[in-house]
């Protein structure tokens, strides 16, 4: 009893010193190393330290003075904010900042990344206009944030791959106004509308290519003439060899005109679509010139394999409905029409013999496959005939019975 | 003297001299037989089974015993129209051996029964002639069944003391509309499995019977269970119940007799033997129909039943049109119209409890007419439910 | 037929008692009874063959694919099987394991080849590239090729697809 009044004292102190506003625990509890992380800054910037805490670096121990200086274990702004205090880093800073940890190979080595970014950026189109002053470049955070860094796997991450389109098009597109980029065509649109991002959102295709794919991460630079192939030919390596073994890829070289989005285009790439064989190369080459009436031969033959598959495919129904043994059809359909799809990588080398072979094989299976049909179906005709046969015989029988019958009966 | 050639398919008949059970060079192992087995009550079986009229004596020999059944004068029952019947029960065994054939290769899961049944169509030699008897078979069947109730109605041979005679002739009606039924679901394929939804949708409405219905097949939605114990119906239950009334329907007509002959028939003196001889070249002459049936427009193939996906415009199968209108489309409660179908069916069964019994002219002129009226507004409805939109 | 209809004939077929049959009245019935025999012959013959229970081809609706014996299948090679759509690679790739891989590339469905020295599939059609587990080495395809139960019965390869 006598001890109460002691212990109702400490009682009170603990709880008047949990009670300080800003040092609660906020509702969802993150893990303890966070808040050690942090100090004592989130209590004059709450939001800040609500992202922070959520961010990949809180958990590493990087701490708000790591990047901001100052000291986070006092709550008197001329002491937090005292000697070493960087605050607000300026914007051509950034870069170095963030670059000295994650160009230190001996901090980067134990969570295995690389340490090149830097190096990277200073030679990307960002980079180098940095270097020369202009200030409305994407820096470190205009792409990975500032204090809500999360790393490149984490879906909420700007630069999880999905989030890459918005992310870049926050300069790139439609908001372009407001980042002082007026007049500049509206990248992330574009981007939007091709079948690239329909591969990658629509159909849930991780490998589909994103804008840092084809221009790179931190050295993004557009590709130049003469590399464009390359970068395409990453992934559609079929296309690639076929055009290389063309005239077009020198033909191009020399007039200065991309290869791969002078036809098919850059951010609004589209899907192949055969029927511009006939039309696309009148664009470069004369109305009227051999150029033109190759790529209008390509598209005829290619139209007639396809159309010669299609009625194949019609009868191999029409056969299921007898029904008629079809699976072997089938499969040599399947076989014909890989003939086709070969084809169109193979307009790239724009070589009559070569688009020709493909599409004729396709049509000569297709044009077996059909013809067996017919054989098939044929001799399911051929059953009416016995029907006929078989009727005479039916009658024979009756009268034969009908003997019998009378005999039978006069007998009786 | 009896010349008894085996194509009537009668036992112990063959090309032996005349005379008793004389032993000669063949005659022997019949004699021997007999000696051992009584043949002549194994015969009997077939009179009891209705091709026989006359009761049997089983203490004399066989060849004796048939040769006098085969010379029996009997009435004409192989002539229009009493070879309905005949006709029926003909096309039943066909439908019997041609299903017994399918049953070989058919398996009643819903995985297997679409591919078995396409294996058999496809890949088996004369499977699909098999198949497509089966099928025009059982069209014909509903058809023979359905015109002998109309024919039985329309001469009033309903009145007593056929009575029995018109409740098998129900029951017969019923038990080959149910087979048709569950026998369409077995091909697993998607317009008959759908068909078989909305059929069942029908037969749920009913108020008594909808439930039984239901716990009896296992369910109201059509899955692995219903299927086979539509399997089982098809195969077992039915075709007994039919066999049953069919051998009912023979046992009557030799108490009561066959109905009444037509004048023009009258006179002509036949026998079993001459009835068996006709017998035979109706069944070779359906035979030859359903084969041209089956090579000049067989039954078309469909895609497998996929049950997430309802193909368009699919009733019910034709005879459950009527039913079909009256409870999707009737005013009042489901119930109520149910009730009224049900009760429709119970008078058309009890028909000889509540037909008038007077055996005038008049009193069946007036059932035929409304016969008739009853046959038109059935006609109606299914035509309704053929184009209606459901409500 | 042409028999008469002569009724002082005796109509007897039958040796021994009776009137003489004539030969060809004899010959004539045998001949119209063997006519008739031809329906039952005709039954049986169809019924016969219908019956035969079909050997070999794939079980009815089991999905199961009998490819062929065990030991004509070498140790690192590939072999294509066409089953409809859904042609099939069969690999061995040691003394015990077969897998059976899908022919089909998952971007446009062209049918893949075999290359043997790089143990991959190849696309002829855009250059995707599968290892023999399915999974997508370059190249355009999206998804990795699906696989397929591979069973060894009595020296016998089947795959459940």
């Amino acid at each position: 009893m006598r001890r109460a009044p002691f212990v109702l004292l400490l009682l009170s102190a603990a709880t008047a010193a949990l009670a300080q506003p800003g040092s609660q625990r906020p509702a969802t509890s993150p893990p303890p190393t966070a808040s050690a992380a942090a100090g004592r800054c989130g209590v004059c910037h709450p939001s800040e330290r609500v992202q922070f805490e959520r961010s990949t670096h809180a958990q590493e121990e990087v701490r708000c003075v790591s990047c901001h200086g100052g000291d986070d274990r006092s709550l008197a702004q001329a002491v937090a904010h005292g000697a070493g205090f960087i605050g607000r880093p300026r914007r051509d800073d950034v870069p170095r900042l963030c670059s000295s940890c994650h160009s230190d190979e001996g901090k980067m080595r134990a969570y295995n990344l690389p340490v090149d970014q830097y190096a990277l950026y200073q030679t990307s189109g960002h980079g180098r206009r940095l270097a020369k002053g202009d200030m409305q470049v994407a820096v470190c955070s205009d792409c990975h944030g500032a204090h809500d860094i999360l790393p490149r796997s984490d879906p909420a991450s700007r630069v999880f791959p999905l989030n890459i389109p918005r992310t870049c098009g926050r300069c790139h597109g439609g908001n372009a106004s407001a980042a002082g980029r007026r007049g500049k065509p509206d990248d992330h649109r574009e981007y939007l509308s091709s079948v690239h991002a329909h591969e990658l959102f629509d159909r849930g295709n991780p490998r589909a290519p994103t804008c840092v794919s084809c221009h790179g991460v931190h050295g993004a630079a557009p590709p130049t003439v003469g590399d464009v192939d390359k970068v395409c030919g990453h992934c559609h390596t079929a296309e690639r060899r076929y055009f290389t073994a063309g005239p077009h890829r020198e033909g191009m070289i020399a007039a200065g005109l991309p290869e791969c989005v002078s036809c098919h285009g850059h951010h609004d790439t589209s899907a192949t679509q055969p029927q511009r064989l006939a039309s696309l190369c009148a664009t470069c080459h004369g109305g009227k010139s051999k150029q033109v009436t190759l790529g209008a031969k390509m598209w005829t033959e290619y139209q007639a394999a396809a159309t010669q598959i299609e009625q194949a495919a019609a009868l191999i129904e029409r056969a299921d409905a007898v029904p008629i043994q079809t699976d072997d059809y089938r499969a040599r359909l399947e076989e014909a029409r890989t003939y086709l799809r070969e084809a169109l990588p193979a307009a790239h080398a724009v070589h009559e013999e070569t688009v020709t072979g493909l599409t004729t094989r396709a049509r000569s299976v297709g044009a077996e496959v059909a013809s067996e049909i017919y054989g098939n179906l044929g001799h399911l005709q051929s059953r009416k005939l016995v029907l006929v046969v078989f009727w005479f015989y039916v009658l024979l029988t009756v009268v034969v019975l009908r003997r019998f019958q009378s005999r039978a009966a006069r007998k009786d | 003297m009896s010349d008894a050639p085996r194509v009537g398919g009668t036992p112990g008949g063959g090309d032996a001299s005349g005379g008793g059970a004389g032993p000669g060079p063949r005659g022997d192992w019949v004699a021997w037989l007999e000696r051992r087995l009584n043949l002549t009550e194994t015969f009997s079986f077939l009179t009891h089974f209705g091709l026989v009229w006359t009761p049997v004596d089983t203490s004399r020999p066989v060849r004796e015993v048939v040769r006098e059944v085969a010379s029996q004068p009997v009435p004409a029952y192989a002539r229009w129209p009493r070879v309905l019947g005949l006709l029926a029960a003909i096309l039943f065994g066909l439908e019997v051996v041609t299903g017994v054939l399918l049953a070989y290769y058919y398996r009643p899961t819903p995985e297997a029964a679409f591919e078995s049944t396409r294996t058999i169509v496809r890949d088996l030699p004369f499977g699909w002639f098999i198949h497509q008897l089966h099928g025009w078979g059982a069209w014909l069947l509903v058809i023979v069944v359905a015109a002998r109730l109309l024919r039985l109605f329309w001469d009033g041979l309903y009145r007593a003391p056929r009575e029995v005679l018109w409740w098998s002739a129900v029951a017969m009606a019923w038990l080959v509309l149910q087979s048709d039924f569950t026998g369409r679901l077995l091909t697993w394929d998607s317009r008959s499995y759908w068909a078989a939804v909305r059929g069942m949708e029908v037969v749920f409405a009913l108020p008594v019977v909808g439930p039984l219905l239901a716990f009896l097949l296992g369910g109201r939605v059509i899955n692995d269970d219903v299927l086979i114990r539509f399997y089982a119906l098809h195969m077992l239950v039915l075709p007994a119940g039919f066999a049953f009334f069919l051998y009912l329907t023979f046992a009557t007509l030799r108490r009561v007799g066959l109905s009444p002959e037509a004048p023009m028939h009258r006179g002509a003196a036949t026998t079993l033997r001459d009835h068996l001889y006709s017998m035979l070249i109706l069944s070779v002459l359906l035979f030859g129909v359903l084969t041209t049936l089956a090579v000049l427009a067989p039954f078309r193939f469909q895609a497998a039943a996929d049950p997430y996906s309802t193909p368009t415009g699919v009733r019910p199968p034709w005879y459950m049109l009527a039913p079909y209108a009256v409870i999707e489309n009737g005013p009042g409660p489901s119930w109520l119209l149910g009730l009224l179908l049900l009760a429709v069916a119970f008078a058309v069964l009890l028909l000889p409890l509540w037909a008038p019994r007077a055996a005038g002219g008049r009193v069946l002129g007036r059932m035929r007419l409304w016969g008739l009226f009853a046959l038109a507004a059935w006609t109606a409805l299914s035509v309704l439910g053929a184009f209606m939109e459901r409500r | 037929m042409s028999q008469g209809v002569e009724p002082e004939r005796q109509p007897q077929q039958s040796v021994g008692a009776g009137g003489p049959p004539t030969s060809r009245r004899r010959f004539l019935s045998w001949l119209s009874r063997a006519f008739l025999g031809l329906w039952g012959l005709g039954a049986a013959g169809a019924i016969g063959a219908y019956l035969r229970p079909p050997e070999h081809g794939p079980r009815i609706a089991e999905r199961i694919v009998r490819v062929g014996l065990l030991e004509d299948l070498r140790i690192g090679e590939a072999r294509l099987v066409r089953h409809g759509v859904t042609p099939f690679y069969v690999v061995r790739l040691d003394a015990g394991r077969v897998v059976a891989l899908s022919a089909v590339c998952t971007h446009v469905r062209c049918i893949l080849g075999f290359d043997r020295e790089r143990r991959a599939l190849t696309c002829p059609c855009h250059d995707g590239r599968f290892d023999l587990a399915g999974q997508v080495l370059s190249g355009p395809p999206p998804r990795a090729l699906p696989s397929y139960t591979v069973s060894v019965r009595a020296g016998e390869v089947f795959v459940q697809l």
